[in-house]
């Protein structure tokens, strides 16, 4: 299908999966692997769009099902778009609304046609189809837009996973059908299949041959092992065309990121760095702070030596710890400086990708973290392994 | 070492039979740029030491030149009164102490350090009364008592441009049987006159010290002399019940007067006092009170915190103000018209109007914010022959909508993709970036970007509406314009405390959500336990996460969804 975006990859490490990428979108050049912050209404958590454009940011996600209720469709398409009505001049990326729908709504019913839902306005049933969710997205404008799928919990087993799997394809062919704007908006396939292997590969084969400009993992971080996660994101990208970004949906924290970029994904999200922020927890590379705790009262360093946000450049921990969770400023500076922090994260893991140190950045990364190798995770370390990384014994053999 | 200065200009050309002036207050010191505010003009008011919702780099974008922190928020019980063992980790020598601006980063202001806050929006709070020697602090932590001693300590300290001398304000209230809440009492007499007493007092130790001569001798005499009578008695108590001669004397208090006495040689001479005039509602205490104050040579300005009127006040909203502008008349008329006044209390666009026309130099930025609050934008413009916005219009909402202010709460706005105001330069309006249908938005989902947005709005109109007096005060058409002003903007209807409908919804709905969230929240920091201890981090807290938000992907905001549905309903009803 058509595609409104280009792909150049300008670096791949030789020792794992990851590569660093430009990504240029309608609304300007992503710098990829990218992690996209989550701005589910509009607007990100109290942050202007100058300080967000600010931290660096290129690429922001809004929640179709939340605009589609407000401003709703009839506003934006006067408006012009999400990124008028928002002010925001750089790349959007909207959800399909799919996934709100059967999570928020009890009565959700998924069939055939599409997600059959209680209308939140007056209890009436509605329906979310593909062509709907399509048209939506066309509205919002965003530079990439999401497939409508059938969403199954990753923790789901039997024919239900594979059920949801054929309707996700069925699905996409609706959504590529009713697309109206694909010379102005990248429509994106999610790849679905649960934990199993068969099922994905399959998804996959279906879903590239539909030939979108870019990919999904679907169904994951839904409460599933950690072990099995790695297992379906590293089976995907060696199954899916390397000439296409490929974006693992939910994904944010950090060491998960780390591990997923050596897996060969490119695109992130997660609501978590902003939404954490708002109850005084702060990221750092030696793991999070929570501001609210009163044995910050007389600690006058900033939240991170070396960050270079207005909340480190500004303040002291023991002055935001009088204000976080209580001044809407705190909030503001947290948002800002964990934004920051995840922002600050990808850009040096993709530095460490082009100057080819990337399994060098690994090492450190985690001995940041964790300091004591006996307690990094298991997971972390298989999946490392399964890409040339040995966590344990590697920084020896480089050294 | 910084020096203070306040210089008005001469305007005779401008030929007014009124007392407004213009002038300029300003900060010298060797290691910064030259700090000022143009007179009439603002000190920005702050909650807890931040202008609200205004993060550094957008409060930047105001131009107000001085900032006024409440001692009382920033002075939390569980914190140290004072920075001295702390240094600033963002100055150039590492050794340098930190002052309050700096813990502030407010640096590049003038700072006034005052106790209470200067628009408290509940005037109910919790206040015991002060005695002889403490005043009553309502820090966001509970209650603290404040005694000279400590204020000195915190002065030499927090070193802010200017501080206010210890004052003694009535702000106490009373309880009566069978109304639980406490309620405002109007003060005695006998409590004013003591009140002025006080304040002058401790003004004048104030001053002593500020000289490094000792203020606190008679005082410590005092306390010493106290103590040794409770300790006779206590020993006499002691030797009667015969317990286990567990007797010791608190070692904290002779510490702490160790600690006073150290300073008693140090002047602090570069730092301003400012003075509060007193008197409440009494016509002769208040001339005394700023009679006896202007005598002090070394006051450099004066505050007329009119907050503790409130008792006092007729019940109909539109007498009120000119009571209490008569009452700052009183104190101005005995005031030294070269020294600067500010008001506290007299904030509407009118009323500052008529307390500049009787001299008055320094007003906060409480007026705006509390716009803000309310999700209105202002629309009022100085020297203007009509109102841009439309004449007062009912609306769906009870409120009326008048031409000095739209509330974007009103729905409205839901549709107008347009800036609050045309040709506003502030960040919202500039280029029709963000227009009220978003802000509308924005309040509709209780977004934080609202009052982001519209404080930078009102923020910057208000400071317009003073560089706009100050020219016309320049140039003679101050009398004409501020007419001109009640003519068209008329005066600022009473708040009922009644929020917008649309805004209580969503708010009640918020409520419920954020309990949610917060559960789930704690979880997490239980699991993380603060600065995550060496070895377990995110992947426990992950753990909690993913507990405490089964089947969620948390890219997803679930709860904002389900926020959203209940609002609705709410919205329908
Ligand atoms: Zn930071
Ligand atoms: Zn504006």
């Amino acid at each position: 299908m058509k595609s409104a975006l280009k792909w150049d990859i300008l670096a791949k490490c030789s020792t794992t999966k990851a590569r660093a990428a430009v990504l240029t979108l309608p609304h300007g050049p992503v710098n990829a692997p990218v992690f996209m912050p989550v701005g589910t209404q509009g607007t990100l958590k109290g942050i202007t769009p100058d300080q967000i454009e600010g931290l660096g940011c290129q690429i922001m996600l809004n929640n179709t099902y939340h605009l589609g209720l407000r401003p709703g469709q009839e506003l934006l398409d006067a408006c012009g778009g999400a990124h008028t009505f928002q002010g925001w001049n750089r790349n959007l990326l909207t959800d399909s609304g799919g996934f709100q729908m059967v999570s928020l709504l009890k009565l959700a019913e998924i069939t055939e046609q599409g997600v059959q839902f209680e209308s939140p306005h007056d209890g009436s049933l509605m329906l979310l189809t593909p062509e709907h969710s399509m048209s939506l997205q066309n509205s919002i404008g965003a530079d990439i837009m999401m497939q409508l799928d059938d969403v199954v919990s990753s923790l789901t087993t039997g024919p239900r996973v594979e059920e949801a799997m054929w309707r996700s394809i069925r699905w996409l062919d609706r959504c590529i059908k009713a697309h109206k704007k694909p010379e102005t908006q990248n429509l994106f396939a999610i790849i679905q299949g649960g934990l199993d292997p068969v099922l994905r590969k399959k998804c996959i084969e279906e879903m590239v041959k539909r030939d979108t400009p870019g990919y999904a993992i679907g169904g994951l971080s839904g409460g599933e092992e950690k072990d099995k996660f790695w297992r379906v994101v590293s089976q995907c990208t060696d199954l899916m065309p390397r000439e296409k970004p490929i974006y693992c949906m939910g994904v944010g924290y950090a060491e998960d990121l780390v591990v997923c970029v050596a897996l060969g994904v490119d695109m992130f999200d997660c609501v978590f760095p902003t939404r954490t922020a708002r109850f005084g927890n702060a990221l750092t590379s030696t793991g999070t702070l929570s501001l609210r705790q009163a044995k910050f009262k007389d600690d006058f360093r900033p939240i991170e030596e070396g960050c270079d946000c207005i909340a480190c450049k500004s303040y002291t921990r023991a002055y935001l710890y009088t204000i976080v969770t209580k001044e809407t400023v705190g909030c503001h500076l947290i948002s800002i400086h964990n934004t920051a922090y995840q922002l600050r994260l990808m850009r040096q893991i993709r530095e460490s990708i082009i100057e080819d140190r990337f399994p060098q950045y690994i090492h450190k990364f985690f001995k940041d973290l964790f300091v004591e190798k006996s307690a990094y995770p298991e997971w972390v370390v298989n999946a490392l392994k399964s890409v040339n990384v040995d966590l344990i014994e590697g920084d020896k053999q480089q050294a | 070492m910084s020096s203070f200065s306040f210089k008005l200009q001469d305007n005779s050309a401008a030929k007014s039979h009124l007392h407004a002036r213009t002038g300029t207050l300003a900060i010298a010191s060797a290691h910064q740029e030259k700090r000022q505010i143009d007179t009439p003009g603002c000190f920005m008011y702050s909650i807890k030491g931040s202008v609200p919702h205004l993060t550094p780099d957008n409060l930047r974008q105001q131009t107000f030149g001085g900032v006024n922190v409440a001692m009382e928020q920033i002075l939390q019980t569980d914190q140290p009164q004072s920075f001295s063992k702390w240094t600033n980790p963002f100055a150039p020598e590492s050794q340098k102490l930190m002052s309050v601006a700096d813990y502030l980063h407010l640096q590049d202001l003038i700072l006034l350090c005052d106790f209470h806050d200067s628009a408290p929006l509940e005037p109910f709070s919790k206040r015991a009364s002060n005695t002889d020697y403490h005043v009553v602090l309502s820090t966001p932590k509970g209650i603290r008592q404040l005694t000279l001693e400590d204020y000195l300590k915190i002065v030499r300290h927090y070193r802010p441009d200017i501080v206010a001398a210890l004052t003694d304000s009535i702000l106490e209230t009373t309880q009566t049987a069978g109304n639980p809440t406490p309620h405002k009492k109007v003060p005695s007499q006998k409590r004013v006159r003591k009140s002025v007493d006080r304040s002058l007092k401790w003004l004048d130790q104030v001053l002593e010290e500020r000289q490094g001569r000792d203020g606190m001798a008679e005082d410590r005499k005092k306390e010493q002399e106290k103590r040794t009578k409770r300790e006779k008695k206590q020993k006499a108590r002691d030797a009667k019940n015969a317990v286990d001669g567990d007797t010791e004397m608190t070692p904290a208090a002779n510490e702490d007067q160790e600690e006073g006495n150290a300073f008693v040689s140090q002047p602090w001479t570069d730092i301003t006092v400012f003075a509060h005039v007193q008197g409440a509602h009494m016509k002769e205490e208040r001339i005394r009170s700023a009679q006896e104050t202007a005598r002090r040579d070394q006051v450099q300005g004066f505050i007329i915190d009119t907050n503790d009127l409130w008792a006092t006040l007729s019940k109909e909203h539109e007498k009120r103000s000119g009571e209490i502008l008569a009452h700052v008349q009183t104190s101005l008329t005995h005031l030294p018209s070269e020294k600067p006044k500010m008001v506290y209390g007299v904030r509407t666009p009118e009323d500052v109007l008529k307390a500049v026309a009787m001299g008055v130099d320094l007003f906060d930025t409480s007026y705006p914010y509390q716009l803000t609050e309310d999700g209105k934008a202002s629309l009022y413009e100085y020297g203007v022959e009509a109102a841009a916005a439309a004449p007062s219009i009912p609306t769906t909402n009870k409120s009326v909508v008048t031409n000095r202010w739209i509330n974007l709460w009103d729905e409205e706005h839901a549709d107008q993709f347009k800036p609050i105001m045309e040709g506003c330069e502030c960040y919202a309006c500039k280029g029709n970036r963000h227009t009220r249908a978003y802000i509308n938005h924005l309040l509709k989902t209780h977004e934080m970007l609202a009052t982001v947005l519209l404080m930078g709005h009102n923020m910057h109109q208000y400071s317009l509406f003073f560089s706009k007096v100050r020219e016309s005060i320049q140039d003679g058409t101050f009398e004409a314009k501020a007419t001109l002003f009640s003519e068209v903007f008329g005066i600022e209807p009473e708040s009922t405390g009644e929020k917008h409908e649309a805004q209580i919804a969503v708010e009640a709905a918020l409520q419920k959500r954020n309990q949610r969230l917060e559960t789930a929240e704690e979880g997490v920091v239980e699991a993380i336990g603060g600065a995550v201890p060496a070895g377990q981090p995110v992947s426990k807290m992950e753990d909690a996460e993913q507990q405490a938000s089964k089947k969620k992907r948390p890219s997803q905001e679930v709860e904002e969804g389900v926020d959203i549905a209940a609002k609705e309903k709410a919205l329908k009803k």
